[in-house]
């Protein structure tokens, strides 16, 4: 059985990797969450535990919430893999490259169909990679041949510091079956914001 | 023994197995060199894809993450290099990202296109093997210089465990030659 969070229990372990990095603990680059506990423990409700859960940098809530453990996952933090979280039993995979997951995922919701799997993909990506072409390939060919990949789109407005307005000039418009939601970063990219001599 | 008639032997045998699926363009109809070596894989195991190379290398890498062995087919170099993303930050960095947690299997056919009779060009005719060979750490890289070397080189992309993923490199221009 799935262990459930609270928003403060979210928040405590991101805190928990805050303070590990600021003490110099963590000899890797961190991506924290905040400010998304809720909307994320609403979403995985509705993930089952036996679906593939596909991630990217800022992966921790996404880690914890689909059941990797969170001692494990510490533990990979602490030894500066907090970019490529991994897991099976739960199947969760993180990438370091931006939309490096997608087609990934794409490749799973395929097997999965050819399989008659009732289990689904779930791929979280940001803003500014929902812009890139190969999401509109990978989601063109989840909705043509009706694949069980469900994307949700995290909005911040950001890719590193760069909005993403600013970038594009204008945004697309989120196409029909992706969740969409949005949110105001509290951490900068990577880091905690604060000096860390290592 | 001929390069060609090898080359579907091999992919019949492969064909044979539960477990493998045959993607690309041109894999399920037909259109180019490795399309003509596809004719006695059971046509429910080939799945057409549209032109998006780099997806299409990383479908395979998801294929294999749920037991598939995918033969994924690219037939020209020039145009394989078109997924360097998903096979050199993804497929070859799996296996180490993951502890070897996760081992996805992929066979990946890649031809060098032909320059005679006639040659198509500097975009239709590159050999990159090289630089495969300074790029990739984990994939194992096989060239198909003889017919004899074909069937086993197959053989062990499929029957391998020790969780690598295959790059086999064939030439057009063998295919009328040898």
């Amino acid at each position: 059985m799935r262990k459930s969070y609270t928003v403060q229990e979210l928040i405590d372990f991101e805190t928990r990797v805050k303070e590990a990095y600021e003490v110099g603990q963590i000899k890797g680059p961190v991506h924290l969450s905040r400010n998304n506990e809720l909307k994320l423990i609403e979403l995985f409700q509705r993930i089952n535990e036996s679906d593939w859960v596909f991630s990217a940098w800022r992966n921790h809530y996404h880690a914890l919430l689909h059941g990797v453990d969170p001692e494990y996952l510490f533990k990979t933090i602490s030894e500066g893999k907090s970019m490529g979280t991994n897991n099976i039993e739960p199947n969760f995979y993180a990438s370091s490259i931006v939309g490096g997951i997608i087609p990934i995922a794409l490749g799973v919701a395929q097997a999965l169909k050819l399989k008659n799997s009732p289990n689904k993909v779930w791929c979280f990506i940001g803003d500014m990679t929902m812009e890139t072409g190969g999401f509109w390939e990978a989601y063109k060919y989840s909705r043509n041949f009706n694949l069980p990949l469900q994307f949700v789109v995290e909005d911040n407005n950001l890719s590193v510091h760069t909005p993403t307005t600013t970038a594009w000039n204008k945004r697309m418009k989120v196409p029909e079956g992706v969740i969409y939601y949005d949110y105001e970063m509290h951490y900068p990219h990577h880091g905690t914001g604060n000096w860390v001599n290592f | 023994m001929k390069y060609r008639d090898e080359l579907i032997r091999a992919m019949e045998w492969l064909g044979e197995k539960p477990n493998t699926v045959f993607t690309g363009q041109a894999i399920a109809l037909s259109g180019h060199a490795i399309s003509g070596t596809m004719v006695k894989v059971p046509s429910e195991k080939r799945i057409e894809l549209p032109v998006l190379e780099e997806t299409q290398l990383g479908m395979a890498t998801g294929l294999a993450l749920e037991g598939f062995v995918p033969i994924t087919c690219y037939p020209r170099f020039d145009f394989f290099i078109l997924s360097m993303n998903q096979l050199v930050n993804h497929l070859d960095k799996m296996r180490e990202m993951t502890e070897n947690k996760m081992q996805p299997k992929v066979i990946i056919r890649v031809a060098v296109g032909s320059k005679k009779p006639f040659s198509a060009g500097p975009q239709h005719t590159q050999d990159h093997t090289e630089a495969m060979k300074l790029m990739l750490t984990d994939i194992d890289i096989v060239t198909l210089n003889k017919p004899e070397d074909i069937f086993p080189a197959f053989e062990k992309a499929y029957e391998r465990t020790d969780g690598k993923s295959t790059l086999i490199i064939e030439y057009a221009d063998y295919y009328g030659t040898k």
